[in-house]
């Protein structure tokens, strides 16, 4: 098993209806669409999961940003406010949806589109636990850096076709730091490829196996702590969050990119926005802490607990994301960038240095 | 290379102009060309409404001046009014109004990081701000009935003496404010990136500033010691004990750190006024004071005559308000009306320095430098 | 870095609650907070002590009074979306009839309804023996 494709089948096989299924359409000779419908099902279950990973992403945002603030939070809908996305979704279909008179409209109503599809493209090669993985790729890390550097066309899409001077500096703001970060990003993640040997993200965790001395597990995080800081800082600017978030900064450019933006399309971007945290923030611990890896209970199967493993890090992960939007200021762009460009990608260079040294030199 | 210039509207609705200032920016890209500013979205005519009013009907407009700290413009107007009359107030209400405006400093500090500190991003800061104002909004609602427009302070004394249980709960409140203030600094004070906003952003030298007429923190950030509470002190000020803050930075981070200095110092002055405030009456009888009316057991003090009609003659009166200097010019041709009332509001002044401090700076130094300008648009435009 | 540190410190303790920072917040229409006696809200106008002689009216700043005939005879009305809660006519009312309540609840659909006449305002007190 090394994909869900084949998990899904293994476990047909195991209730021993798979043969019957298959049986069904052999006689036409149409086994290809039994695949295609096994891949579709995979896909609407990553959707689905996206989707409400994202609605209990915004209650969480609330809930934290409430904890720190000596707040409630959201508290009627639902018990303890957690059906308040479920909210906030209708109340924006609800909303009329606007088109600035200057607008160019294909380009403004094809952008929040172009937003959201990237950021479900990050999952496919995420590895959510032993096998749960869409599609185990051979570049997967690769694909992943390629993936996220979409997202800043679709943002100066936006911000241009808006014809709005706050969209147009949001968005070049967003693209001038999405540009810097994704060196140092892809930089970090490369000295563990170093120790790996694949950009393959099974790959990397399964190298991340195991313990030193029965206690510290051989995460990455321990041999590049540099690379893992570098990584992390690059990550949170990748995600657009405080003390990053230059693409919206409200109180300088009222919201950024998408200003002019109203109802279901400024949902998408919303959901973009979220689903991009949690597949950063997975990203991250597949790198650096370990992935899904964690001590094996005995008579649970590995790929539920491998699951909560991966799961449990990941919103560690996006709780300290959160915990640190309400406790910094913003930067400033200027600042964000020379930091970028003239500490990061230099400490990045030297990190790769010295990693590649002593691993030549065989000492780690 | 060949750049053209970018007109960017900033206000009036806009998130971080703090009501409904418009800057009219010329930028070059990021970088601020020229910065104009159009006042006036918000100008309700309260000095003309002065001379339409009779003296005590317009105390109640004064409290909209400066919505977030109320209490001084009070003070000021009241004590206009009485250096125009020549009323005597009676010690305990000078150590009630201090307490009152001491606590008012506090309340607009807070409000000010908060905002200043929201203005940056951190939303943090103005949540925690809001939490212990509203320690200080239930005080005064305990005092006077309203949380933000008072209207307490009357010509020769307050409206009601202390209720009950105001100085325990009073001293319970600056308890808590310590470990408050100390949780801010420790959240803000010396986090690196709330200093590479603040440092060296919006500088202004004590000339410049002297030349443009700032008071309050905003002027003792540049290092002139200027405070009117020690300079020429009013009520009971000279019988206490503090000192005025000032930094000789001139930056944002310099404002920003004489505020929380001088919620410190507030909270010393308000200790010492708790502890010496002397048992008495709280309004003055002495000179227009006219017996209270018979047989009805009254509430509040009805001192104050409703027909009151001080003698002719002008007055100019300040007072170190949270935000700087406030000063009230009073006309009086001895009828029951003001004959002219001219307000010089420490917000309107101190706005005037902005579009010179943040020439050639960004549009997020624009942001952290009128943040820490810390201005009210009902006091600026009156 | 200390320094976004140190901040983090005392924002987790609050996420943890640790030393005296509690919730702070009231689910507003399900809870409410404890006003202050001397609230100023809503007038509120003795029905026997009122004489209707219109000093609250003279001496409002804004206006807002108006005394009107209610049965036999006249007490004010007020236009709670003029007044601003001063607490003047409190404060002249020569036979303190006059008082403020602590409902402030009181935003409505039209104009009109905000103006409220004695027969809203209107209270009797209660007669000690």
């Amino acid at each position: 098993m090394t994909n869900a494709y084949e998990l899904i089948i293994n476990i047909l096989t195991a209730l021993g209806v798979y043969d019957m299924i298959l049986d069904m359409f052999k006689p036409s000779g149409t086994e290809f669409v039994l695949k295609l419908i096994i891949v579709v099902i995979e896909l609407a279950v990553l959707f689905a999961f996206v989707l409400v990973t994202v609605m209990f992403l915004t209650w969480m945002e609330r809930k934290v940003v409430a904890m720190v603030q000596s707040r409630y939070g959201p508290m009627v809908t639902g018990p303890r406010g957690l059906l308040q996305p479920v909210m906030d979704g209708v109340k924006l279909i609800g909303k009329e949806d606007i088109v600035p008179a200057k607008a160019d409209k294909f380009v403004f109503n094809l952008a929040p589109y172009l937003a959201f599809v990237p950021a479900l493209l990050v999952f496919i090669p995420l590895p959510f636990g032993e096998s749960l993985i869409i599609s185990d790729l051979r570049v997967g890390l690769l694909y992943i850096i390629a993936i996220s550097a979409l997202t800043p066309i679709s943002i100066l899409l936006a911000g241009w076709a808006s014809n709005n001077k706050y969209t147009l500096m949001g968005a070049m703001r967003a693209v001038a730091q999405d540009i810097s970060y994704t060196i140092p990003l892809a930089l970090a993640a490369i000295t563990v490829v170093m120790f790996t040997g694949s950009l393959s993200t099974v790959d990397i965790v399964s190298a991340q196996s195991g313990t030193w001395f029965g206690i510290i597990p051989k995460w990455f995080i321990f041999i590049q702590p540099l690379g893992f800081l570098l990584f992390l800082i690059a990550s949170i600017a990748e995600m657009g969050r405080i003390p990053f978030d230059f693409q919206e900064s409200e109180s300088e450019l009222v919201a950024g990119f998408f200003t002019e933006y109203s109802g279901m399309k400024f949902a998408m971007y919303f959901l973009a926005e979220y689903a991009h945290l949690f597949a950063v923030s997975g990203i991250l611990v597949t790198i650096f802490l370990g992935g899904w890896n964690g001590p094996v209970l005995p008579g649970i199967p590995v790929v539920i607990t491998s699951l909560v493993y991966f799961l449990l890090k990941t919103y560690a992960v996006v709780f300290f994301a959160m915990w640190l939007r309400d406790t910094v200021p913003r930067m400033r762009i200027d600042q964000l960038l020379n930091i970028g460009w003239k500490i990061m990608i230099p400490l990045a260079l030297l990190n790769l240095l010295v990693t590649g040294f002593l691993i030549t030199a065989g000492v780690i | 290379m060949q750049t053209d210039e970018l007109l960017i509207n900033m206000g009036p609705v806009h998130p971080s102009t703090h009501g409904v200032l418009r800057f009219k920016l010329r930028m070059d890209g990021e970088i601020i060309k020229d910065c104009q500013l159009v006042l006036g979205y918000l100008h309700r005519g309260t000095e003309k409404l002065g001379e339409m009013k009779t003296y005590q009907q317009v105390l109640p407009y004064t409290d909209r001046l400066d919505y977030i700290s109320a209490f001084p413009n009070n003070y000021c107007y009241v004590k206009a009014i009485e250096e125009l009359a020549g009323i005597e107030v009676p010690l305990r209400a000078e150590y009630i109004r201090v307490l009152v405006m001491e606590l008012n400093r506090i309340v607009n500090h807070i409000v000010s990081i908060g905002s200043l500190l929201m203005d940056l991003g951190a939303a943090t800061m103005i949540m925690w701000g809001f939490r212990e104002r509203e320690k200080a909004l239930q005080l005064f609602e305990m005092l006077c009935g309203a949380r933000m427009t008072f209207n307490y302070i009357k010509p020769g004394g307050v409206r009601e003496d202390l209720p009950e249980g105001f100085i325990p709960k009073l001293n319970e409140f600056l308890e808590e404010m310590e470990m408050r203030i100390k949780d801010y600094e420790q959240l803000i004070n010396s986090n690196e990136i709330f200093l590479m906003r603040m440092n060296g952003i919006g500088v202004i030298s004590a000339k410049d500033a002297i030349n443009h007429g700032l008071t309050g923190p905003t002027l003792r950030g540049s290092g002139v010691n200027h405070d009117l509470r020690k300079l020429e002190p009013y009520s009971i000020y000279h019988d206490l004990d503090f000192k005025a803050c000032s930094r000789p930075e001139g930056d944002s981070y310099a404002r920003y750190m004489v505020r929380i200095d001088e919620m410190w110092e507030s909270l010393h002055i308000l200790r010492q006024v708790v502890d010496t405030m002397p048992e008495a009456k709280v309004i003055s009888t002495s000179k227009y004071g006219v017996a209270p009316m018979t047989g009805v057991p009254s509430t509040v003090s009805t001192y104050f005559p409703r027909i009151f009609t001080p003698p002719a003659g002008e007055v100019y009166t300040r007072i170190e308000a949270p935000k700087g200097e406030l000063g009230f010019y009073i006309a009086s041709d001895g009828s029951t009306k003001p004959y002219r009332v001219k307000i010089r509001s420490p917000s309107f002044c101190n706005l005037t320095a902005l579009s010179g401090m943040v020439k050639g700076l960004k549009i997020p130094d624009l942001i952290a430098a009128f943040g820490t300008m810390d201005i009210v648009l009902g006091d600026v435009d009156r | 870095m200390p320094g976004i540190i140190k901040g983090l410190i005392v924002t987790l303790k609050h996420v943890l609650q640790i030393g005296d920072r509690p919730t702070v917040t009231v689910q507003y229409p399900y809870e409410r907070m404890k006003l202050a006696p001397r609230f100023r809200g809503l007038h509120a106008v003795d029905e026997d002590a009122c004489i209707g002689c219109g000093i609250c009216d003279t001496n409002c700043p804004n206006s807002s009074i108006k005394i009107v005939k209610h049965g036999t005879r006249w007490y004010p009305e007020v236009n709670i979306g003029m007044c601003m809660f001063c607490g003047y006519c409190v404060d002249v009312c020569p036979m303190n009839a006059m008082k403020m309540t602590g409902n402030y609840e009181l935003a409505d659909y039209t104009r009109e309804s905000l103006v409220y006449g004695p027969d809203k305002l209107l209270f009797k007190r209660e007669v000690k023996q």
